[in-house]
């Protein structure tokens, strides 16, 4: 026989190159996976297996592990211990097992993962089988029983074969056929369990009926999920830590460009805000604020990668998002993970031998949401008036009428008097387009799969000269080179424009928007130099800038290139223990160029040369981890454990270019002048051992506990190394027998956890190594020839060197101690979650700059130090109910986020960190102040006290200006400032706390319903209770001298007007009206309609006939995005971050408002 | 199982490769910055410690010190200038009036920049046994040190009295030095002098591409300044004595008096010590920011011509009492000061290499009475408009810190103190009077009769009035004379005793220094 020469020659192979005559070679099919199986499915895995006499029993368990199934049987009704032969090579297993068994004169029969044998002749209830397998170790006797009957079916009655029939408590049971028909034998008062992988588990109790008919529903609970943690995956049922998984449609509901920006409202505890125009990373916060001087990003993990930020990534690539949110979760990633720990899953194909391809767009138009009611020009005069007159202050003589009568430029037919410029509409953006292409293909088979996409997101911004641009591809696969080894990539390449604000400091264009004199246009075409009109200082008695013409005219980008890609090398050693090493590199090249042209607008700007300033950031970070992942149960004992070895190191480099030109023909440095270069390269390494125990008993009693070891190369010799253990146990109470009773609980689960996690500072998200302190913290360096002295008159004469630092070698981690304690509860078959936990973190040594005396020469540089401390205690509450039964399915998820923070110490007693003054924004005191005892940056100023009706008033009043003549300083229609300890003064003692930009708690829904072909998603976000200092009040009706205003301030105090809590206008301010006071302090607290989504799926059937069936789904969708805001808060936008500048926070300096937008977008599969 | 058996082996190897990368790895933890060495690393030859030297010159010529605030203090705090008008800013103003409190920003840069000067200082002599590979030159440097270390201390104990004493670079956070008595500062600046006069060279030593460091004739003439300051006169005569005043060495007066303030004659016979500014020619200053404003392409201007300018800011003015103090014809003097006119821009006056006139509009600000007439008068002395019209240009003209007329008048108030013979005393006066383009007739005079200590102690504090003004000297004299009683009404109008002899210690240094008054003395002088 040709086949039979075929395996010998094979076998003859094999013993030729040494192997043993029992020999196996295996490529494993599909692993357990999520999805349910279907009986064809499981007899078309193919295996290859080659064996000579040997017993039954031991083949049958060699076939269950190659094909990833499980053989139920007797050994007494099957010949076990028989020895025969077999040799397969990439057969289907229906072949092997026809080979292997008919001779036996035994039948199969698939239900699920199972493949149940029997005898011929054997009544499948009769069956008595050993539910292990492959032990053959004897089950127990057949007991007198009744024969019960019956069919299972799914939720739309179809029949549902391979469930798997159980009785409770024992071994015995069987399987549904083809048509969803079974037989057993069960005593009365027994306990059917009918289950099958993707539906939930229905138990009958055996009463006096011999016929059943059992629906089983099919699973849609996120309870027996797996969970991807740091370095592994767990079922969500055995968790015990805070972690929350958020799923890739929900992550892609929102017309985004980042993942983090996707997230705002989708956890409980994690706080996030946008901060700026297009490609600008929001602000995101786990549990709070962990530290003082560093940011609250949190770390980013993708597949396995750690990072500093999701800049540039694709959400549509993504998998699922897992937030990490507790120590006992997080401290896995030790010294990185006090600010939470974020991981992204990306895509993977599936193995079912299809190719998959799947297009997703959507486009739309943003517009902003508010605007400001501003003076027009009449107003203006009427206002100027007001102001200037009361200081008096001529009339500028733009605004005398020989010159506001005049055309607005050489051959306009419009006068300066005629012109009512609204700055708003010129300097934002209606129907700003916004639009992602995505397509995805993918798929794969028991050996290979793969997935791969290519998408492009571009978003204007809703004002001038803003937008963000990605192109990015995409290609994750994997494949199996034998029965022990498989390797996998990730490979995610990106790259980004940005078109960002320019202007540096607090005075954003929104200060210029509100500045601008509405009587200028917003052009002068007879202007050759940019095309723009500007105010005259003098000439106007006003210089605000026109905002629109830097936006358009200067060219700030940043145009970054980004490489992300792993690889790794899977060796499973056995069925329990597992090895992965794993290569991976992050490459970022930032280019940020800086090109502002020569342009001349008569007033305020005149660039006479061109500059060019262009910088290159280059990160290169490398990973290498190898990791031992050991998996095993002994009865009811389940062991997981995993020790890993981690090496991340990561270089940077920055080089800076700069120079002029002095025509704008040339935007390079091409023969510039002032050439000046510069660069620095910068290094650092964090090495980490990691270990880990999950230990669960019976499913009910869990318990987790692990420990990083993290060596960072940014502390001194001696200091480098830390630990960071943590612990967490739970308890399934449902699991208990005690519970059985309790029918409408489906899920009951305590948790604690407590551990020790770090921080170190990331660098504007763009590292996960770096810290914000540099890479040499503790190693003073000498600054060589970074100072000069010119001897004998020559500049190269006296090259100089010095040092200005005092290295603080002890300094180490800002460490975390947080406890958690959480519950979970489903009830009537988790139809309705709920999900509590309760946290309190501490950390106590918080780095500040703790200052020198100038004496020791360091020219007052501080000395970092693990001086303060802080605490963050929250309760979180996330609720949802599930409608899933019905043709109108809906599901409502609600959370609620409670933080409190609190400073507990700074390095001495009393003493205070204040932030935020800027002369344009209340004169220059600063706008927070971070005591002990209070949250961190609480708003700090005067309380006011009402305004001055009189001068009696004021005469019996506090001295409003301590050390001025209060009859020259201060008069009737001046705000009060309270004398908060009463010296008869207000002095900088007078000030006080004002409140804090963090909430009292956060909170969303989301609701979600389908009806037969149709979609619906609305979700609310909104945050309750946070205060925002609005600075930018002061400048829209602060009237501290002649600039546009809000028509608020034609509300003034006048004698005649008097019931206002506009105090008078009067130019100059005497009485220092503007200064940081509870005027400027305003309730933040906002409710958002963040997302409203109508689909429709075109109707399977008639889309195949449609399409001859090249196109399986198509949905089409509309959407929009913040659609309604509900706040009291009177600026742009309620939702503030901060100017990138240190305890800052929620302080409104104009900051780029939220849009409202509009999308439709289709969503096509092939 | 056998399979797994097979593969042990391999895995086993693995393990063993990785726990070896493993243990090799933490190596690799060890990190230094390789932008910038490490201090020890870095301060190990001689190459090393001279830059190190030059870091202290320049932290010396920064905008706290020399290049800015160091003149406007000094100019404040004596009573030879006014108010320009309003534009001079407030922390000034205060400064002028006599209103300065602990967080004037005028004044706590200038402690700090004084101390950066120290600590760099410090930084020199602690690695100096690392220069043996030019043991001539490391020496030198360590003269250099001691000598700018010395200035920056006088610097501090003429505005603050007892300040802290750091002879070594701080080590630890915790190093603090409490404020040491003023004597004992003077010690170490005695002894810090001293030595850098026997480690200095004279200047033929220097070539061209030297110009402006210390000599041991700058050390000596410091010396000198600081014994006449503690009222030891005779150690003071005998270091100013020490100076040479003939061959490659000596110094001499300059025939031209304006030669002493002109970019074109820097470096001439006359100057024993000037701290050097150059323009670069981009009409830039380095305002600072931090500290001392370092960087290695930081402009390298002065600003002084930009504060004090008739035609650009006109920040201070002379105030009357010094326009008056000069010999006028007009109030009894045989002859005018022609000094007075090289002091002084008045209206009327040609600049600008005779090509411009300045009027009254050209001056900003405030106007002056002298001899009884009101005019708008301005400073000349070290600005640029001789030689061009400019509105903005701060400027590279080298400041004159010490120059051989003030050596001259130093003798003849030595001489006096000491009791010599009147013509002992007014034949120094007298060679100051006969530079050739000044040639006032010699004391005594009818003004100054010069016959009793009194009239010569009179005659001096008028010649070097007239002589050094607007030099940063006056002030230093107004302290010197005023313990000795020299003044019927002190100079300064505002002046409070127990107060006003010394400036406010700044907030800063007493916030964060605890130790500051472990010597017994209290953190905060009398008064504030």
């Amino acid at each position: 026989m040709k086949k039979n020469e075929f395996f010998n020659q094979l076998m003859y192979r094999f013993m030729r190159i040494g192997l043993l005559p029992l020999v196996l070679i295996s490529c494993m099919t599909a692993v357990v996976s999520a999805s349910p199986t279907s009986g064809q499915e499981v007899l078309d895995r193919k295996i290859n297996l080659i064996a000579e006499q040997r017993e039954v029993r031991s083949i049958l368990s060699e076939i269950s592990r190659l094909a990833a199934i499980k053989f139920v049987y007797s050994s007494q009704r099957i010949p076990a211990h028989q020895k025969v032969s077999v040799q397969a090579r990439d057969k289907r297993l229906s072949e092997v097992l026809d080979v292997l068994l008919q001779p036996l004169d035994i039948f199969y029969r698939v239900s699920g993962n199972q493949i149940v044998l029997m005898k011929k002749g054997d009544v499948a209830g009769d069956l008595i089988f050993n539910k292990g397998g492959d032990s053959g170790t004897p089950a127990e006797p057949p007991s007198m029983a009744t024969e019960i009957t019956g069919k299972v079916t799914n939720e739309n009655g179809e029949p549902l074969a391979g469930v798997s029939v159980l009785i409770r408590g024992t071994a015995k049971g069987t399987a549904t056929n083809a048509s969803g028909n079974f037989t057993i034998a069960a005593n009365p008062g027994e306990t059917l369990e009918f289950s099958i992988v993707g539906y939930k588990l229905v138990s009958v109790k055996v009463g006096s009926t011999t016929s059943l008919n059992i629906q089983l529903q099919s699973d849609a609970s996120k309870l027996n999920e797996i969970v991807v943690i740091g370095y592994g995956t767990q079922k969500r049922s055995t968790l015990t830590g805070a972690v929350a998984s958020v799923s890739s449609k929900t992550l892609n509901e929102l017309p985004v460009a980042s993942i983090d920006q996707a997230l705002q409202g989708r956890v409980s505890g994690l706080n996030v805000t946008n901060n700026g125009s297009p490609g600008t990373s929001p602000i995101v916060a786990i549990r709070g604020i962990s530290s003082i001087n560093y940011a609250t990003d949190p770390l980013y993990v993708i597949d396995g990668f750690p990072t500093g930020n999701l800049a540039n990534f694709d959400s549509k690539d993504v998998e699922s998002v897992e937030v990490l949110k507790d120590a006992s979760a997080a401290a896995i990633y030790g010294s990185r993970a006090t600010n939470g720990v974020i991981i992204v899953t990306t895509k993977k194909g599936r193995r079912d031998g299809r190719v998959q391809v799947n297009y997703d767009s959507y486009v739309g138009m943003q517009s902003p949401s508010k605007k400001i009611d501003l003076l027009n020009t009449n107003q203006y005069v009427q206002y100027e008036r007001a102001l200037d007159g009361a200081a008096g202050i001529g009339v500028p003589p733009r605004m005398q009428p020989v010159n506001f009568n005049q055309p607005i430029y050489a051959g306009a037919k419009q006068t300066f008097a005629q012109t009512n410029t609204d700055w708003q509409d010129a300097y934002f953006r209606k129907n700003a387009l916004i639009t992602q292409q995505n397509i995805s293909i993918s798929g794969g088979n028991s050996v290979s799969r793969f997935y791969t996409s290519a998408g492009y997101f571009k978003q204007d911004g809703i004002a001038q000269g803003l937008s963000y641009e990605r192109g990015n591809f995409r290609i994750n696969s994997d494949h199996k080179f034998s029965r022990v080894f498989t390797f996998g990539e990730n490979l995610f390449l990106s790259v980004g424009n940005q078109h960002y604000e320019g202007t540096g400091g607090n005075r954003s264009p929104l200060t210029n928007v509100v500045r601008m004199q509405p009587y200028l246009p917003v052009y002068d075409p007879t202007n050759k130099l940019g095309g723009f009109m500007g105010p005259h200082n003098s000439f106007d008695g006003a210089d605000p800038t026109n905002p629109v013409e830097p936006a358009v005219l200067n060219q700030y980008t940043i145009k970054t290139l980004k490489v992300l890609g792993t690889t790794y090398l899977d060796i499973n050693l056995t069925n329990w223990l597992k090895f992965r090493s794993t290569f991976g590199v992050d490459y970022i090249n930032g280019y940020n160029q800086k090109y502002v042209p020569i342009y001349n607008d008569g007033g305020t700007i005149a660039n006479s040369s061109a500059g060019i300033n262009n910088e290159r950031q280059l990160f290169t970070t490398l990973l290498f981890t190898q990791q031992l992942t050991f998996d095993k149960s002994f009865g009811q004992h389940h062991i997981n454990a995993t020790a890993v070895f981690e090496r991340q190191g990561q270089n940077y480099t920055d080089e800076t270019a700069s120079g002029n030109q002095s025509t704008n023909d040339t935007k390079t440095l091409y023969g510039a002048t002032n050439i000046a270069a510069n660069s620095t390269f910068q290094q650092n390494l964090i090495i980490s051992y990691v270990g880990r125990v999950t230990y669960d008993y019976a499913g009910k009693y869990l318990m987790s506990a692990s420990i990083r070891r993290d060596g960072l190369s940014v502390w001194a010799p001696g200091h480098k190394f830390e630990n960071f253990p943590s612990a967490s146990v739970g308890w399934k109470i449902d699991q208990e027998s005690f519970m059985h009773s309790a029918r409408a609980i489906s899920e009951l689960k305590l948790r604690a956890g407590y551990g020790l996690t770090g921080l170190n500072a990331a660098v504007g998200g763009v590292g996960a190594n770096g810290t914000a302190l540099g890479d040499y913290p503790w190693d003073v360096g000498v600054q060589v020839n970074q100072a000069l002295y010119p001897f004998g008159g020559g500049l190269g004469n006296g090259p100089a060197s010095y040092y200005n630092q005092i290295p603080n070698p002890l300094l180490h981690w800002e460490t975390t101690k947080q406890f958690n304690v959480g519950a979970d509860l489903g009830l009537y078959d988790n139809k309705l979650t709920l999900t509590a936990e309760y946290f309190r973190r501490k950390t106590d040594n918080l780095i500040l700059d703790v200052p020198t005396p100038s004496s020791f020469g360091l020219g007052g540089a501080g000395v970092n130090g693990n001086v303060a401390s802080m605490e963050n205690n929250g309760f979180e509450l996330q609720a949802g109910y599930h409608q899933r039964e019905g043709a109108f399915k809906w599901d409502i998820a609600g959370l609620v986020s409670v933080i409190r923070n609190k400073v507990l110490s700074l390095n001495i007693a009393n003493a205070s960190i204040a932030a935020g003054g800027d002369g344009d924004f209340g004169g220059g005191a600063p706008l927070t102040n971070t005591v002990a005892g209070r949250p961190v940056q609480s708003f700090y100023g005067w309380k006011t006290d009402g305004i001055f009706q009189s001068a009696a008033d004021v005469a019996k009043g506090p001295v409003q200006l301590a050390g001025t003549d209060p009859a020259k300083s201060t008069a009737a229609g001046d705000i009060r400032f309270k004398d908060q300890n009463g010296d008869g003064k207000i002095t900088d003692s007078d000030r006080t706390f004002l409140g804090s930009y963090l909430p009292k708690f956060t909170y969303s829904l989301n609701y979600s319903a389908t009806y037969k072909n149709f979609d619906l998603a609305i979700f609310f976000q909104g945050v309750q209770g946070n205060k925002v200092f609005n600075a930018e009040r002061v400048i829209v009706e602060g009237m501290s001298r002649l600039f546009n205003s809000g028509t608020a301030v034609l509300n003034a105090w006048t004698p005649s007007n008097t019931r206002t809590d506009i105090p008078r206008a009067i130019s100059g301010d005497p009485n220092q009206n503007v200064r940081p006071s509870d005027r400027w302090v305003e309730d933040g607290s906002y409710l958002r309609v963040k997302n409203l989504m109508i689909g429709y799926t075109i109707p399977a059937s008639g889309l195949q006939s449609l399409t001859k069936g090249a196109v399986t789904r198509f949905r089409v969708y509309i959407s929009s995005q913040n659609l309604l805001t509900f706040t009291k808060y009177k600026g742009w936008d309620p939702e503030v971050g901060t100017r990138r500048t240190s305890l800052t926070n929620g302080i409104d300096y104009g900051q780029y408002p939220s849009a409202r937008s509009y999308q439709v977008g289709v969503q096509v599969g092939f | 199982m056998l399979f797994d058996k097979k593969y042990l082996g391999l895995i086993g190897t693995g393990m063993a490769i990785t726990i070896l990368t493993v243990i090799s790895c933490e190596k690799d933890l060890n990190k230094t910055d390789p932008n910038a060495p490490e201090v020890p690393a870095y301060f190990t030859n001689s190459a090393a410690i001279l830059a190190a030297t030059n870091s202290v010159y320049s932290a010396m010529h920064s905008q706290p010190l020399v290049a800015r605030e160091w003149f406007f203090i000094h100019d404040m705090r004596s009573d030879q200038v006014a108010s320009g008008g309003g534009q001079l800013g407030a922390d000034r103003a205060q400064i002028l009036n006599g209103a300065s409190d602990p967080s004037n920003d005028i004044i706590t840069p200038q402690w700090a920049a004084l101390y950066t000067m120290i600590h760099r200082a410090n930084t020199v002599l602690d690695f100096s046994p690392n220069g043996k590979d030019n043991a001539a030159l490391t020496a030198r440097n360590v003269g250099e040190a001691k000598f700018l270390r010395a200035w920056a201390y006088n610097e501090l104990v003429s505005m603050w009295g007892p300040v802290p004493i750091y002879t070594t670079t701080v080590k630890t956070q915790n190093d603090f030095q409490p404020r040491a008595k003023e004597a004992d500062v003077y010690k170490q600046i005695v002894q810090d002098l001293q030595d850098a006069a026997a480690a200095l060279p004279e200047k033929s030593a220097y070539g061209g591409s030297d110009l402006g460091r210390a000599t041991r004739s700058a050390a000596n003439a410091l010396l000198g300044r600081v014994y006449m300051q503690t009222g030891d006169y005779a150690s003071a005569k005998a270091a100013f004595l020490k100076i040479p005043t003939s061959g490659a060495d000596g110094y001499s007066l300059t025939n031209r008096y304006l030669d002493n303030f002109e970019e074109e004659t820097e470096f001439n016979n006359e100057s024993i010590f000037e701290v050097v500014f150059v323009d670069k020619g981009d009409n830039n200053f380095n305002w600072g920011g931090d500290n001392v404003g370092d960087g290695p392409s930081a402009d390298q201007s002065t600003v002084r011509n930009q504060e004090y300018c008739p035609v650009a800011w006109r920040n201070l003015i002379p105030s009357n009492v010094f326009l008056n103090e000069f010999e006028n014809t007009a109030t009894g003097a045989p002859k005018t000061d022609p000094r007075f006119s090289f002091t002084f821009y008045q209206t009327g006056d040609v600049y600008n290499q005779g090509k411009s006139t300045l009027t009254d509009g050209d001056q900003n600000g405030n106007s002056s009475v002298v001899n009884g007439v009101t005019k708008k008068v301005s400073w000349r002395k070290w600005m640029l408009m001789y030689k061009e019209k400019s509105s903005f240009h701060p400027g590279g003209n080298n400041q004159r810190l010490i120059r051989y007329a003030e050596i001259l008048l130093d003798l003849a108030e030595c001489e006096a103190e000491l009791g010599s013979p009147a013509a002992v005393v007014t034949g120094y006066l007298n060679q100051v009077r006969a530079r050739p383009d000044v040639a006032m007739p010699p004391y005594p005079t009818t003004q100054f009769p010069c016959v009793t200590k009194n009239d010569l102690i009179k005659a001096i504090m008028h010649e070097r009035s007239v002589e050094l003004g607007i030099e940063e000297v006056r002030n230093i004299d107004i302290i010197r004379w005023r313990k000795k009683g020299y003044f019927t009404t002190d100079p300064l109008s505002y002046f409070r005793a127990n107060r006003d002899e010394l400036l406010p210690i700044p907030q800063m240094e007493i916030d964060n220094n605890p130790k500051l008054d472990a010597g017994g003395i209290s953190k905060q002088n009398p008064g504030y």
